[in-house]
């Protein structure tokens, strides 16, 4: 699926911090959306939390750099890190050259599988990035 | 009715006092505890701070800091190194990201906040315009650079306002790419810069250059800004927050990913004259971190390579996207160097790029 140029897999989960979640039984692996990286631009630096560490929905779980802004990674489910992307925490640019394959972030052992009803599907997702788009677009 | 937003000026504070400020300033805005603030902050003493990702070991000379007294801290902002003198002034901006009228989209943020601060340079009769991404230029020639954060809902755009400003000890205190040049080039580097008191002929007092800048931001956000003091809130939360940002661990930086800042030169003879390159770079990112171009062609427009140095700082180093970089910015910017043409510019980037991969 696609909204305007930016590509929304059907097969994943969305929140609003334009992060993607594939959901496997009460597994995660997480990363930022398409839209999501595009709006932030060439990221410089990603810091990402360690493997053990747990969160909750919610919760700031890092670090993203571009631009001279810092901004959030907010946990998109509660759980606990099971590995995090190494390579993509080296090499941050991977998220914008490949967000939903090389440039995952996070596999996450999910504490509270029932908040997955709190994400949005694709088609959910795909309308809130054309009102995302929309409203930029009328404050110019 | 405008919206009034708190004017607060925390005057000349040490750095860590005022890196603690913005996280306490951010929290408090972000709990909805304080109103929307514009923030005036000096340093004394003079002090190098990092970017909040960034490496004190590869950004700063530490000897001389310390020889000469010069603090160092890390921000919680991004970007690069800085200097601050006492003679500077920091502005910032503290509100929520869903302030109406304020774009979410990060790009069209920095131009609105940028071009707030280029209206009260205009109260002092200095024209000065937005660069993308992110910095104030006056014909070229920095003036001003920004940079910003946040938490929860609520977000910090900061800035530095070059007043009167010693660019010698800037060299000295931070890693640039112009260590190993020559003098001359290193004079074309101070080009790079300019401040108040060398656009003007003078210097206006600090307190006309604040009045100026809250003129032009009230203007542009439309907003009144009320003068007033830090709450009680906040004074108790600085307490608290002073000691961590006044810690090894936070200067230092407890997460730093290991990071270069490898500096590369190299040299290209082209018929229409010598072009020289000096790279930062860091190869684990693929990111050139900052560049310096001189050399003994004519360019025109004669800024075009302070500007082509702003849109190769932090973009790419791997050689495809550099000559599409290149290009591009040939293309949009309608460059003409007689006897010097895009493929030299990339030839001479890549030898510098090229060393010691």
């Amino acid at each position: 699926m696609q909204c305007k140029k930016y590509d929304i897999p059907e097969n994943l989960y969305y929140d609003t911090n334009d992060f993607w979640i594939k959901v496997n039984g009460d597994e995660a692996v997480v990363g930022m959306t398409d839209y999501g990286q595009s709006n932030t631009g060439d990221i410089l630096y990603l810091e990402l939390s360690s493997g053990g560490e747990t969160f909750k929905q919610g919760d700031r779980f890092g670090s993203i750099e571009s631009g001279k802004w810092v901004g959030n990674l907010t946990a998109p489910l509660s759980g606990l890190v099971i590995d995090n992307n190494n390579e993509v925490e080296r090499n941050p640019r991977k998220v914008n050259a490949d967000a939903y394959g090389e440039g995952w972030m996070y596999r996450l052992k999910l504490s509270n599988p029932d908040e997955v009803k709190s994400l949005m599907a694709a088609k959910e997702y795909s309308e809130w990035v054309a009102q995302q788009i929309n409203s930029e677009e009328e404050i110019g | 009715m405008q919206e009034n937003w708190r004017l607060l000026d925390t005057g000349c504070l040490p750095a860590a006092h005022n890196m603690a400020l913005d996280q306490v300033i951010l929290n408090a805005r972000s709990a909805n505890l304080v109103p929307n603030t514009v923030r005036y902050l000096q340093f004394a003493p003079h002090c190098v701070l990092v970017g909040y990702h960034q490496s004190v070991e590869l950004e700063v000379e530490e000897e001389y800091c310390r020889e000469h007294g010069i603090e160092i801290n890390r921000r919680i902002t991004g970007g690069g190194n800085l200097y601050w003198d006492e003679s500077q002034l920091g502005w910032e901006l503290y509100a929520p990201k869903n302030t109406p009228g304020i774009p979410r989209r990060l790009d069209d943020m920095y131009r609105l906040m940028c071009e707030s601060v280029v209206a009260g340079l205009e109260k002092l009769g200095v024209k000065a315009k937005f660069r993308p991404t992110n910095d104030i230029e006056v014909e070229g020639r920095k003036i001003s650079g920004t940079g910003g954060t946040e938490i929860g809902d609520a977000f910090l755009y900061q800035g530095t306002l070059l007043t009167d400003f010693d660019v010698d000890t800037m060299i000295n205190a931070l890693k640039l790419p112009i260590k190993k040049l020559e003098d001359k080039q290193v004079d074309s580097f101070k080009q790079r810069v300019t401040c108040l008191k060398e656009v003007l002929g003078y210097l206006p007092p600090m307190e006309q250059i604040k009045a100026a800048l809250a003129e032009g931001i009230s203007e542009v956000l439309g907003i009144t800004l009320e003068p007033s003091g830090l709450t009680e809130v906040e004074k108790k939360a600085f307490k608290q927050e002073l000691p961590k940002f006044q810690s090894e661990d936070w200067i230092r930086g407890l997460r730093i990913m290991p990071q270069e800042n490898d500096l590369k030169v190299a040299e290209h003879k082209t018929p229409g004259g010598l072009i020289r390159v000096s790279l930062r770079l860091d190869r684990n990112r693929q990111c050139i971190k900052s560049a310096f171009i001189t050399g003994d062609f004519f360019a025109y427009p004669e800024r075009s390579i302070m500007d082509l140095e702003a849109v190769l700082k932090n973009s790419s180093c791997m050689p495809a996207d550099v000559l599409n970089t290149v290009r591009q910015f040939f293309i949009t910017h309608e460059v003409n160097i007689p006897g010097v043409d895009v493929e030299d510019f990339y030839h001479a980037l890549y030898l510098a790029m090229d060393k010691g991969w």
